[in-house]
């Protein structure tokens, strides 16, 4: 990794409700990359991917995040958006009375605005967005019906990926957008997330199934247990710990 | 308001003596006090107190021209078909309904109440008994099995003389089979310290349909009383939407009878009570035949020392088998001196009936303003879209794709920090 990392988390400790979840990670994203972050349930995966988000209830104690340079942790949620970071929800919320259009615009245009862009109007809005539609094979009624309200867990996560589609992120998490989808929505979302790639973007997976990752090929798989990377591997290593499962990990980083 | 100023004032309207008769029932109970039950919350007394005119003259043309102005500046051109009321006063030269709709207007409001089998004795409502004795206003007839096609705006306005206690009554009734919405509207065209105390009789005939959307944006100094009273007969249905913004001390009182097999009401509304204002919906429902239903929606969202209050009371009769009645209210807080008081209340004496009711207080969701922010919103505009989507979700019930965006627009605009994600979307 001779690139200037877009991300660097060096020995991030935090905790929530005075328990502590993550006890050390250190993690280098570099522009392009796409890491996938495994592991057992309550191991922090989705403690990490919040806690880069911005979410304020949880506690940093120790570490440094670096993003593009900056320090991300002193930035707001809000800023951490404008700045190209984008997370998508594991629980998307429902906003009965938002409708789909409606936040997305919003979205779209307090970006461009903190980013000193032009706003976006209505006519190219919609240009921009029915065309992301057809992508992720949503309807067209949904623009108009609120966020998420009534939705099955299909469509919530289809939709984060339209919000990611349509925001352009530079940085995108994705906290275990597979999990409750069938195999034909994984593939519309991985390709969805597929046509995001890019040199200058990076993305962090949060999973627990290798299958996702057989869609989205990664650049570097990681095992997160008990708050700290384990074991850092490529592809194959997804692989391995779908067969296996984590004990072995587990058992080989407490014997090192 | 003494016993002898009201007297003073009924001498001037002339003495009718079925007005005498409900003026003297009037100063019998006298007004209701935070003692009864059903006033526990809302104390009338600085009405009471306040030095008020309860025999106005009609408008004058200036008073008129007043108005026309404020018609305009809310949107409500001549071309609309609209009744007016100034100062509870019926504005012919305002109105074009009349000519407009199939729509019978008869300027006088004077006509019988509907006989109520229920009867919530007329002791429950003090103030409409008060009103019995000074009122002016009007009352239409929608004509048989006629559809009318354009909603009718009813425009209740002040206009702005200081110390007028308006007195407007307006007697709706719905001939068999006619449909008709109404959009009521009450303004004022200043700062005045009115008080508006407001009737409005409905008789509904079998297979009926109105709807009554009611925007109140009375000024901040505003006294507001209103009572809704209904009656539907066999498969009628009645959809009245409660959007309250305006005025100092509110209190709308909604008694619907559900008279005969098939009737339904839905009943939903939004209050936003902010510094000052204090908003409070009582709503009684009685189920008396069988298979009726009712569902009754209310929202309230509070702010600074703003206080809000709903009552919804329903009442399954003996025999009123097969109804579905449902209630729910959910009231926003947005600052630690905000105020709710909700009750729900069910009486049940029938016993096969669908019947629910859930009342929530709390506060903005963290993690819905989290996702907001997430997005890219800064946080004044999260909440504040958030704070909207509360209100809308109710709005979400007006059929009328315009009037849904109207009262939106309206709600909106009251709200704290509107400005902060309004120029995004």
């Amino acid at each position: 990794m001779s690139m200037e990392p877009l991300l660097e988390i060096n020995d991030l400790h935090v905790r929530i409700d005075g328990k502590p979840i993550l006890n050390g990670v250190t993690l280098r994203v570099a522009p392009g990359e796409v890491h996938a972050i495994m592991g057992p349930n309550g191991s922090g995966k989705s403690t990490l991917a919040q806690v880069l988000a911005g979410r304020e209830d949880y506690e940093v104690t120790a570490g440094t995040v670096r993003y593009r340079g900056r320090d991300l942790l002193a930035m707001k949620p809000e800023e951490r958006a404008h700045e190209g970071v984008f997370l998508a929800f594991q629980y998307p919320i429902e906003i009965p009375g938002v409708n789909n259009a409606y936040l997305l615009k919003a979205a779209l245009n307090a970006q461009r605005k903190a980013r000193g862009e032009p706003q976006v109007d209505a006519f190219e809005f919609m240009k921009l967005i029915k065309a992301k539609m057809a992508l992720m094979q949503i309807p067209q009624d949904f623009l108009q019906r609120s966020v998420n309200e009534g939705f099955s867990g299909g469509e919530k996560k289809r939709n984060e990926i339209l919000q990611m589609l349509m925001l352009e992120p530079r940085l995108a998490l994705l906290d275990e957008t597979d999990s409750g989808l069938d195999v034909d929505a994984l593939k519309i979302v991985a390709a969805g997330v597929n046509g995001l790639r890019s040199p200058e973007r990076s993305m962090v997976l949060v999973t627990h199934y290798e299958r996702l990752l057989e869609l989205i090929v990664p650049d570097y798989v990681h095992v997160l247990a008990g708050g700290r990377i384990v074991k850092t591997g490529d592809r194959h290593l997804a692989r391995e710990l779908d067969e296996r499962g984590y004990d072995w990990v587990q058992a080989e980083a407490a014997a090192s | 308001m003494t016993a002898d100023a009201l007297a003073r004032a009924f001498a001037v309207t002339g003495g009718d003596p079925e007005r005498r008769a409900a003026l003297d029932r009037f100063l019998s109970v006298g007004f209701p006090t935070p003692r009864l039950e059903r006033w526990r919350y809302t104390d009338l007394k600085p009405i009471e107190q306040a030095e008020l005119d309860f025999a106005p003259a009609p408008p004058d043309a200036a008073r008129l021209a007043v108005v026309r102005d404020l018609l305009r500046e809310r949107g409500l051109p001549d071309s609309e078909p609209r009744l007016v009321l100034v100062d509870g006063h019926y504005a012919e030269s305002l109105s074009t309904a009349a000519a407009a709709t199939p729509l019978r207007v008869s300027p006088s409001a004077a006509k019988r109440a509907p006989s109520r089998r229920s009867a919530a004795q007329p002791e429950e409502h003090p103030l409409a008994l008060l009103n019995a004795a000074f009122a002016g206003g009007l009352a239409l007839t929608a004509p048989r099995n006629k559809t009318v096609e354009t909603p009718v705006h009813l425009v209740l306005a002040g206009s702005g003389v200081a110390g007028i206690a308006a007195q407007p009554r307006v007697v709706i009734e719905l001939e068999a089979g006619a449909k008709l919405t109404l959009v009521a509207h009450f303004v004022d065209a200043a700062a005045a310290g009115y008080w508006h105390n407001a009737v409005i009789e409905v008789v509904q005939a079998e297979r009926s349909s109105l709807t009554l959307y009611r925007l109140q944006e009375h000024d901040r100094s505003a006294f507001h009383t209103s009572l809704l009273r209904a009656e539907l007969a066999h498969d009628a249905s009645l959809t009245a939407a409660y959007v309250d913004l305006g005025g100092r001390l509110v209190r709308n009182d909604v008694d619907v009878a559900l008279a005969a097999r098939g009737a339904r009401a839905e009943v939903f509304g939004v209050l936003l009570a902010s510094e000052g204002q204090h908003v409070d919906d009582h709503l009684r429902i009685d189920h008396l035949a069988p298979e009726t239903t009712s569902e009754e929606t209310f929202r309230a969202i509070v702010d600074r020392k703003g206080r809000g209050v709903f009552n919804g009371k329903v009442v399954v009769h003996r025999d009123a088998q097969g109804v579905d009645a449902r209630q729910r209210t959910d009231s926003l807080l947005l600052a630690e001196q905000a105020e709710v008081d909700t009750k729900p209340e069910l009486e049940i004496y029938a016993d096969n009936v669908k019947c629910s009711h859930g009342a929530t207080v709390g506060e903005l969701d963290e993690e819905h303003v989290f996702y907001l922010r997430s997005r890219g919103l800064d946080e004044a505009a999260a909440r504040a879209l958030l704070t909207f989507a509360f209100a809308r979700a109710v709005l979400e019930r007006v059929r009328l794709p315009a009037l849904r965006e109207l009262l939106s627009d309206r709600v909106r605009a009251r709200l704290p920090n509107h400005e902060h994600w309004e120029n995004l979307a």
